[in-house]
């Protein structure tokens, strides 16, 4: 008996093997397409988690509560109660400074321009956070609207203050917000008072950095950073943060929202959303603006 | 190979799943949305390289691949990648489980993490060489350490919480059912 099964297994090894090197090269090919088509695979990555995440809405939404409430009692013991309501305050009050702010600004600019048209008011969809990226190797956070509430590619999401970050991925019941600090993010900003711009690049680290930045000498830090709108990325005047001076002494970006706990987000709705369809292709000047064809419209001219 | 039923072998590979489920639930929930923290270390990974050094018919590479390619879709990692790295670390081991069955549990520890080492090692070759992200090398140092650290635990619970121990003194048994 155990020769035959001996001999059973001679039989089934070559074609495990070939099984297992079939299994390896779908996985290596998988990673290619990854590599070579990703918005294809990134679309089909949210397909995946569309249909396995929000079957759990049920238990994260507690469970999340529940540690978050447990967490707060271990560190803040009787005084939980009072610290919510101060930390709620506060952000009441950081919302109102910041809108004392912006109407200071929109009077002055009213002043100076008769003929100003006010952009119509930015309508948002609500939407709680599900699920985070799971790794500190990513900074995304899954929330619980998708494409069946509306939500698109592009949109930007703010936590009622300042910006978290833009949708990337959505499926039918959950889409996935891309974090400023993640470290494919790009975003191009404004800093107020000077009116340069630059590009805020996140790193992984909780302080986004400033570059391609023109005069760092007219920045100081506590200016006030909100998107330009450059692009058509995010719509723009949306609060970022403020600037902050790095321990490494380059200009970073505190950052408005309260990244470390989200809760609930407002995703904005806005017409200019840049989706990316393709794998995008190289920066080049445009084949029109080469030599031969300008003398040839001289001519024609 | 006889040496466990088919139930029980079922029922060990059902439990794989839901422990597999358990872990990135755990992962995926929300309580520190911003960036720092540590890495967890890769526990899925560790479950299957402990069970099949145990008993290597409980760990199928079908099983393990649906598994840890669930968590490359769920985890935001590059997709297939470290799948492809564990089935290969998978079959490695598979292949030493009859020699590793002597083997004190610092052998075997040292076999693993060697073998880590050239999943990440892979894993960042590969990375460059698709000229994709690279993520930050004292993150990925911290995840590699902890998951080395955490393999004796996974050991303590497969022995002591499930029963699941290598399959002791290999040639007599064969040998009885020969002779």
């Amino acid at each position: 008996m155990a020769r035959s099964r001996a001999r059973a297994e001679d039989f089934a090894r070559p074609v495990r093997r070939v099984l297992v090197v079939g299994l390896i090269i779908f996985l290596v090919g998988l990673f290619a397409l990854w590599r070579i088509d990703n918005p294809r695979a990134e679309r089909f990555r949210a397909m995946v988690v569309d249909r396995f995440v929000p079957s759990f809405d049920w238990a994260f939404v507690p469970v999340t509560a529940a540690a978050g409430m447990i967490e707060d009692f271990q560190s803040y013991a009787r005084i939980h109660e009072q610290n919510q309501e101060l930390k709620r305050e506060l952000q009441q009050m950081k919302a109102w400074k910041e809108a004392a702010l912006q109407l200071e600004q929109e009077n002055a600019k009213l002043l100076a321009l008769n003929e100003m048209q006010l952009e119509p008011k930015l309508t948002y969809i609500g939407g709680v956070v599900l699920a985070d990226s799971g790794s500190p190797f990513r900074q995304s956070v899954l929330l619980n609207v998708g494409a069946r509430d509306g939500i698109r590619d592009g949109w930007a999401a703010t936590d009622g203050l300042g910006l978290v970050g833009r949708i990337s991925g959505v499926g039918a019941n959950s889409s996935r917000v891309l974090m400023l600090t993640d470290s494919s993010s790009r975003m191009p900003i404004t800093i107020q008072p000077s009116g340069q711009t630059a590009i805020l690049t996140g790193q992984n680290l909780p302080r986004p950095l400033i570059s391609f930045l023109q005069e760092p000498d007219q920045i100081r830090p506590g200016d006030r950073v909100v998107s330009s709108g450059d692009g058509q990325v995010f719509p723009a005047g949306l609060l970022v943060g403020q600037v902050a001076l790095g321990q490494d002494g380059r200009l970073r970006v505190s950052l408005a929202a309260d990244y470390e706990r989200l809760e609930f987000l407002r995703v904005l709705r806005s017409k200019l959303a840049n989706t990316i369809d393709d794998p995008g292709s190289m920066v080049a000047p445009l084949p029109e603006v080469q030599g031969p064809q300008l003398p040839r419209e001289g001519t024609d001219g | 190979m006889a040496d466990i039923s088919t139930t029980r072998c079922w029922r060990l590979r059902l439990l794989f799943v839901l422990l597999a489920g358990l872990i990135y639930f755990v992962h995926l929930l929300p309580l520190r949305t911003g960036p720092g923290g540590w890495p967890n270390p890769d526990f899925v990974t560790l479950i299957g390289f402990v069970w099949v050094l145990r008993r290597s018919a409980v760990m199928p590479v079908w099983l393990f691949a649906a598994m840890v390619l669930l968590g490359d879709f769920l985890l935001m990692r590059p997709l297939g990648l470290w799948t492809a790295l564990g089935v290969l670390a998978l079959e490695f081991l598979r292949s030493r489980e009859p020699t590793s069955r002597d083997m004190p549990l610092a052998v075997e520890w040292s076999m693993v993490a060697g073998v880590l080492a050239l999943m990440f090692a892979g894993q960042a070759l590969a990375l460059a060489i698709f000229v994709a992200d690279q993520p930050r090398f004292t993150l990925i140092a911290s995840q590699f350490v902890l998951t080395i650290f955490a393999y004796p635990l996974v050991v303590l619970a497969t022995r002591h919480g499930l029963g699941l121990r290598k399959a002791l003194r290999p040639q007599s048994g064969a040998l009885g059912i020969r002779a």
